[in-house]
C-alpha cells in the first residue's frame, strides 16, 4: 500500500487547521475592515426593516463579546453549514455554494479532461521531434497558451460563436429539461442526464459546455505542453531507456512504457497544481458566458454588499485548493513506485 | 567463419559545442564467435565507447567513422549508423549501472514481459514464465524478485536482474559494460563466476569491458588495452598478464597489488591526455619511460610480435 | 566571495541569453516595448485625458467607431479614443505588476528565509502563516476586500500581494534551508557574526538568483491575475484606463463594438507573454541542461 492512513488523517487534521485560519482571517477582513461589522454583514440594508436586520447580524456574529468568543462562534457558523440566509439569493449560503459548485465543477473538469492529455500528447509529440521545426512551433503554442487571458480568450470564442446563433445562456434548455423530466442528482449535468439516460438533455448541456470549456482549457494545454515536452525529453535521455533499447524493446514501447510513464508523475503534479488555479478561470468563464457557477455569485455577492455569500466562497475555494492539493499528492504515490506516504 | 565481432579504422567521436571529441581512434579488431575478450583500460579510454557501438547504443550526438560489423552485418558504416535487428536480436547489454538502468516505474516481472514480447513475441503468461527460468539462471529466487520495483533490490541483485534481461533476449553476442563496478568487492567475483557459468553453458561470445585487468584475466582469454581511443595492445590475456610488452600495459600491470609480492607498486606520473587532445606522435609518449625519439614524431601501428600478440609501439616496430 | 560570483552569474547569464536565445529576444522585445508605452504613452497618445476616461465634449458624434486611420483602434461607447486609453493603460499596468511582485517578493523572502533560519516554533508558525495565504486565490480575496474596502487600487493591490507573498516564502523557505545547512553559514555562525549580517550577506543573497528570475516570470502572471480581477470590477475603478476595465466596458457591447475589448486583451497577451519569455529564457540559462542535438535514434 504506497498509502498510509496515518498519512491521511495527519493530512486531513492539517487542512482543517489551515481552513480554520482561512477562517479566522476572514472574520477579522470583517471585523477590521472600515465601518460597523454588523452592517456588512447584514449586507448595508436599506429601507424599513434596515435597523432590524443590523440588530439580528451583531447578535448572530456575538459583536458584544469578547474577541476568542467571536472568533469561535464563526468558527462554529462555518463549520455547522450556517452562515444564514444568503442576501443576493434569499436562500442559505452553503445551498447556493453546493449548487453552484457542482456547476463550476463539471466545466473545470471537462476543461480539464480535454486539456491535459491534449496538452500532454502534443508535449510528447515535440519531444520526440525535438530540435525540429515543429517543436519549436508547438512549444511556441504552449508558452502563448499558457499566457493568454482566459477571460479573453472567453469573450473571443463567445464573439465567434454569436453569428451561428449560438445565444445559449446556462448550462441546459430549461423547457427541454422540464419536457424530458430532467432532474438533478449529483449536480453534474452531464454526469446526471446519462445516469437517467437523457440524451437530448446530455447533448444540449454538453453544446453549451464546450465553447466554456475550451476557453478554461487553454491554460492547461499550454502547461501541459511545455512541461510534457521538458519532462519527455528529459525521460528520453536516462540510462533505463538506453538499456531497454539495448534489450530489443520496440520503439513504440519506450516511448510510452519507458519515457512517458517516467513524465507521468510530473505531468500529474502539475495538473493538479493548474486545476485548482483554474478555479478562477472558470469563474471568469463563466461570468463572460452568463453560466451559472461560483462566477457568477462573484458578480451577484458585489452587486448587493452580500458578504455572507462572500466569505462562504472564500472558505470553499480554500477548502477547494486544499483537497484538490492533496489528491495530486496521493495520485503521486500511486504513480511513482518510490513515493511512500 | 562468421566474426562476432569485426572492426576497420573505427573511430567514434562526440560532437561537442563546437568540435568534435574522438573517444575511439582507428581502432581495428576481430573478435570470434564463442570467445570471451576483454576490453581493458583505464577510465576515458573509449573502451565504454566501442562497447556501445558494438551494442547499438550510441548516442545521437555520437559521430562515426570506419566500419564495424556484428556476426557479419555492417552496423557503422562511414558516418550511418543502422541497428535494424541487431539490438537484442544479435547482441546484448549488461550496463554498468544497474540502479538506473532498471526503470523505476516498472517491477521486474513488467521489463521482462517488455522485453520478451518486443523480441520473441510472448505474452504475459509466456513472458513471466520465461522470465523465471532466466532468474534462475542468475542465481535469483523469482519470488522475490519478479513483483518488486528495482529501488527495492539490492545492489547484487539489481545487477543480476539485469543479466537475467539481457541474456532472455536471446542474443549470442554479450557486451558487459563494467558489470562490477557498481558493486561491493565482495560481489565482484561472484558476478564475474556467474558471467563464465553463464557464457559457458550457452555459448556465449562475451565482451568484457573492465579497468580491472586481474577481474578480466579470470574470465577472458583474449584481451585488448586501450589508452587514449586507441589498442596499444592486443593478445592472449594470460601472456599479457605474465609479460606485457607495451610500456602501458606494464605500467597497468606493474600497479596491481598481489598478495605474496612485496616488490613496491610502480606508477608513471601523469595522466592520460584529455578526451579530445590530439597529440602528434604517441599518445603515452610523456609518461613512457622506454620512450625513443620517433615517438614524438609519428604514432606507432599494430604490429605482431608472435604468439598472436599485437603491440602499438616503436620498441617493437 | 559568494556574493560576487552571483551577480556575475546573474549577468553573464543576461549576456549569454542575449546572444543565443531567440526566446529572450523576443521576450526582451516585447517587454521593452511595452515599457516604452508605458513612459511615452502619455507623451504620444493623441487624446490623452480620454485616455484617463475623461468624456471629450465631441464625443456624440464619434461613438462606437471600428478602427480606422483617425482612431486606430477605434472609438468606445461613449466617444473616447480606445488607442489612448490602452496607451495610458500599459503605464497602470507596469505599475500594478511591479508593485505587487516587488512587495510579494519582499515579504515571501523575509518569511522564507526567517523559517528556514530560526527553525523550531518560528518555522511551524510561519508555514502555517504560509499555507493559510496559500489556499487564497487573488480573485476571491478581491472579492472579500471589495466588500470590506470599496473598489480602488488598495483592493486590487492587497488582494494580489496577499495571494502572491506565499509562493516566494515557500520557494525561499526551500532554497533557504539548503543554503542554511552549509558549512560557511555554520562557520560564520560560530565565529559571532550577528544574525542579521549572516541572513543578509550569506543566505539572502544565495537564494536571490532563482526567486528573481522567477519574480520576472511572475510578471506576466500576476498581469493576467491583476487584468481578471479588474475585468470582474473587484479591483480598479470603472474610468481608470486598466486593460482589464476597458475590456470590461467593452463586455456589454461585445457584439456591436468588439474592438473596445479586443486591443486591451491583446496587450495583456503580449505583455505577459513577453516577461515570460523573458524568465524562461534566463531560468535555462542558469539551469542549463544538455544542449547536445537530439533525435529518436532507437
Amino acid at each position: 500500500m504506497p498509502l498510509s492512513l496515518s498519512y491521511l488523517v495527519k493530512r486531513v487534521a492539517w487542512s482543517i487547521t489551515v481552513i480554520v485560519g482561512v477562517v479566522v482571517l476572514s472574520y477579522l477582513i470583517i471585523i477590521l475592515s472600515p465601518g460597523d461589522p454588523a452592517v456588512k454583514w447584514a449586507g448595508h440594508p436599506r429601507g424599513p426593516g434596515a435597523a432590524k436586520a443590523v440588530e439580528q447580524a451583531r447578535k448572530e456574529l456575538g459583536l458584544d463579546q469578547p474577541l476568542h468568543t467571536q472568533i469561535l462562534n464563526f468558527l462554529r457558523m462555518v463549520f455547522t453549514g450556517d452562515l444564514g440566509l444568503s442576501i443576493a439569493y434569499r436562500q442559505p449560503v452553503y445551498d447556493v455554494l453546493w449548487r453552484n459548485l457542482a456547476a463550476t465543477l463539471e466545466l473545470l473538469l471537462v476543461a480539464y479532461a480535454i486539456g491535459v492529455p491534449l496538452g500532454s500528447f502534443l508535449g510528447v509529440f515535440a519531444a520526440l521531434r525535438r530540435g525540429k521545426r515543429v517543436d519549436g512551433v508547438l512549444q511556441a503554442i504552449g508558452t502563448v497558451f499558457a499566457n493568454t487571458p482566459t477571460f479573453w480568450l472567453g469573450l473571443a470564442i463567445f464573439m465567434a460563436l454569436l453569428p451561428s446563433g449560438f445565444t445559449a445562456y446556462g448550462r441546459v434548455n430549461v423547457s427541454l429539461a422540464l419536457s424530458t423530466g430532467f432532474y438533478t442528482i449529483t449536480g453534474l449535468y452531464l454526469l446526471d442526464a446519462l445516469l437517467q439516460l437523457n440524451f437530448p438533455v446530455f447533448v444540449d448541456a454538453l453544446v453549451r459546455l464546450l465553447p466554456p470549456a475550451l476557453a478554461v482549457a487553454a491554460y492547461p494545454v499550454g502547461v501541459c505542453l511545455r512541461i510534457g515536452r521538458t519532462l519527455m525529453a528529459d525521460a528520453l535521455l536516462e540510462e533505463y531507456v538506453r538499456a531497454a533499447a539495448a534489450w530489443g524493446v520496440k520503439r513504440r514501447t519506450i516511448v510510452w512504457r519507458y519515457a512517458f510513464r517516467a513524465a507521468l508523475p510530473g505531468l500529474v503534479q502539475v495538473s493538479g497544481l493548474a486545476f485548482a488555479y483554474s478555479l478562477v478561470d472558470a469563474m471568469v468563464v463563466e461570468y463572460v458566458f452568463g453560466r451559472e457557477g461560483l462566477g457568477r455569485l462573484l458578480y451577484d455577492a458585489v452587486s448587493v454588499n452580500d458578504f455572507r455569500l462572500a466569505i462562504g466562497l472564500l472558505v470553499i475555494v480554500a477548502a477547494f485548493y486544499l483537497i484538490v492539493n492533496t489528491l495530486a499528492d496521493i495520485a503521486q504515490a500511486l504513480i511513482d513506485p518510490r513515493v511512500r506516504l | 567463419m562468421v566474426l562476432a565481432v569485426a572492426s576497420r579504422n573505427l573511430s567514434i567521436g562526440y560532437e561537442e559545442l563546437d568540435s568534435v571529441v574522438w573517444a575511439v581512434k582507428n581502432v581495428s579488431l576481430e573478435i570470434e564467435r564463442g570467445s570471451a575478450f576483454c576490453l581493458a583500460g583505464e577510465s576515458g579510454c573509449g573502451k565504454s565507447t566501442l562497447g556501445s557501438a558494438i551494442a547499438g547504443i550510441l548516442p545521437p550526438h555520437a559521430v562515426t567513422k570506419g566500419v564495424l560489423l556484428v556476426n557479419g552485418k555492417s552496423v557503422i558504416n562511414g558516418e550511418v549508423r543502422d541497428y535494424e535487428g541487431v539490438r537484442g536480436r544479435r547482441v546484448t547489454y549488461i550496463p554498468q549501472n544497474p540502479g538506473s538502468s532498471l526503470s523505476p516505474y516498472l517491477k521486474i516481472g513488467g521489463q521482462f514481459y517488455h522485453v520478451l514480447k518486443s523480441v520473441h513475441g510472448l505474452e504475459k503468461r509466456e513472458a513471466f514464465a520465461k522470465a523465471r527460468d532466466y532468474l534462475r539462471k542468475v542465481e535469483l529466487n523469482p519470488d522475490d524478485v519478479l513483483e518488486r520495483y528495482p529501488h527495492e533490490l539490492s545492489g547484487g541483485m539489481q545487477q543480476r536482474a539485469a543479466i537475467a534481461l539481457a541474456l532472455s533476449t536471446g542474443a549470442e553476442l554479450l557486451v558487459a559494460d563494467e558489470p562490477t563496478s557498481a558493486l561491493d568487492a565482495h560481489l565482484r567475483l561472484q558476478i564475474v563466476e556467474l558471467l563464465r557459468k553463464l557464457r559457458e553453458e550457452n555459448g556465449l561470445t562475451l565482451i568484457f569491458i573492465s579497468h580491472d585487468l586481474l577481474l578480466a584475466s579470470a574470465l577472458c582469454e583474449k584481451s585488448a588495452v586501450m589508452y587514449a581511443g586507441r589498442i596499444v595492445e592486443i593478445g592472449d590475456t594470460r601472456r599479457i598478464m605474465e609479460a606485457p610488452a607495451h610500456p602501458y600495459t606494464r605500467m597497468l600491470i606493474g600497479a596491481i597489488p598481489r598478495l605474496g609480492d612485496k616488490r613496491p607498486l610502480r606508477s608513471y606520473p601523469g595522466e592520460p591526455p584529455r578526451p579530445g587532445e590530439e597529440k602528434v606522435g604517441c599518445p603515452f609518449y610523456d609518461r613512457c619511460p622506454s620512450s625513443i625519439a620517433k615517438c614524438t614524431r609519428e604514432k606507432p601501428s599494430l604490429v605482431p610480435v608472435g604468439d598472436g600478440r599485437y603491440v602499438e609501439c616503436w620498441l617493437y616496430a | 566571495m559568494s556574493e560576487v560570483k552571483e551577480v556575475l552569474e546573474l549577468s553573464h547569464a543576461v549576456r549569454r541569453a542575449w546572444i543565443r536565445s531567440t526566446r529572450f529576444k523576443v521576450g526582451a522585445a516585447l517587454s521593452s516595448f511595452v515599457l516604452l508605452l508605458a513612459i511615452l504613452g502619455p507623451l504620444v497618445a493623441p487624446y490623452p485625458s480620454e485616455g484617463m476616461g475623461a468624456v471629450p465634449p465631441t464625443a456624440a458624434e464619434r461613438t462606437g467607431r471600428p478602427p480606422s486611420f483617425e482612431f486606430p483602434m477605434g472609438t468606445d461607447n461613449l466617444g473616447r479614443d480606445v488607442l489612448s486609453r490602452v496607451l495610458m493603460g500599459a503605464r497602470l499596468a507596469l505599475i500594478q505588476i511591479t508593485t505587487v511582485v516587488a512587495a510579494s517578493l519582499a515579504i515571501g523572502l523575509v518569511v522564507g528565509v526567517l523559517a528556514a533560519y530560526y527553525r523550531g516554533p518560528i518555522e511551524v508558525a510561519l508555514n502555517y502563516l504560509t499555507e493559510v495565504f496559500l489556499a487564497l486565490p487573488a480573485i476571491v480575496m478581491a472579492l472579500a476586500l471589495r466588500l470590506a474596502l470599496g473598489q480602488g487600487f488598495h483592493t486590487l493591490l492587497f488582494s494580489l500581494i496577499l495571494s502572491w507573498w506565499p509562493w516566494y516564502a515557500r520557494a525561499s523557505f526551500v532554497y533557504a534551508r539548503s543554503v542554511v545547512e552549509m558549512d560557511y553559514v555554520l562557520l560564520a555562525r560560530l565565529a559571532g557574526v550577528p544574525d542579521r549580517v549572516v541572513l543578509l550577506r550569506h543566505v539572502l543573497w544565495n537564494i536571490l538568483q532563482p526567486v528573481l528570475v522567477q519574480a520576472i516570470t511572475d510578471l506576466g502572471s500576476v498581469l493576467l491575475e491583476a487584468s481578471a480581477i479588474n475585468f470582474l470590477g473587484l479591483g480598479l475603478k470603472p474610468d481608470e484606463p486598466d486593460w482589464g476595465i476597458i475590456a470590461q466596458n467593452g463586455f456589454k457591447y461585445i457584439t456591436s463594438m468588439p474592438w473596445i475589448s479586443l486591443f486591451p486583451g491583446l496587450f495583456i497577451l503580449l505583455t505577459a507573454l513577453g516577461f515570460s519569455l523573458l524568465g524562461d529564457a534566463l531560468r535555462e540559462e542558469l539551469d542549463p541542461r544538455l544542449r547536445r542535438r537530439w533525435k529518436l535514434w532507437f
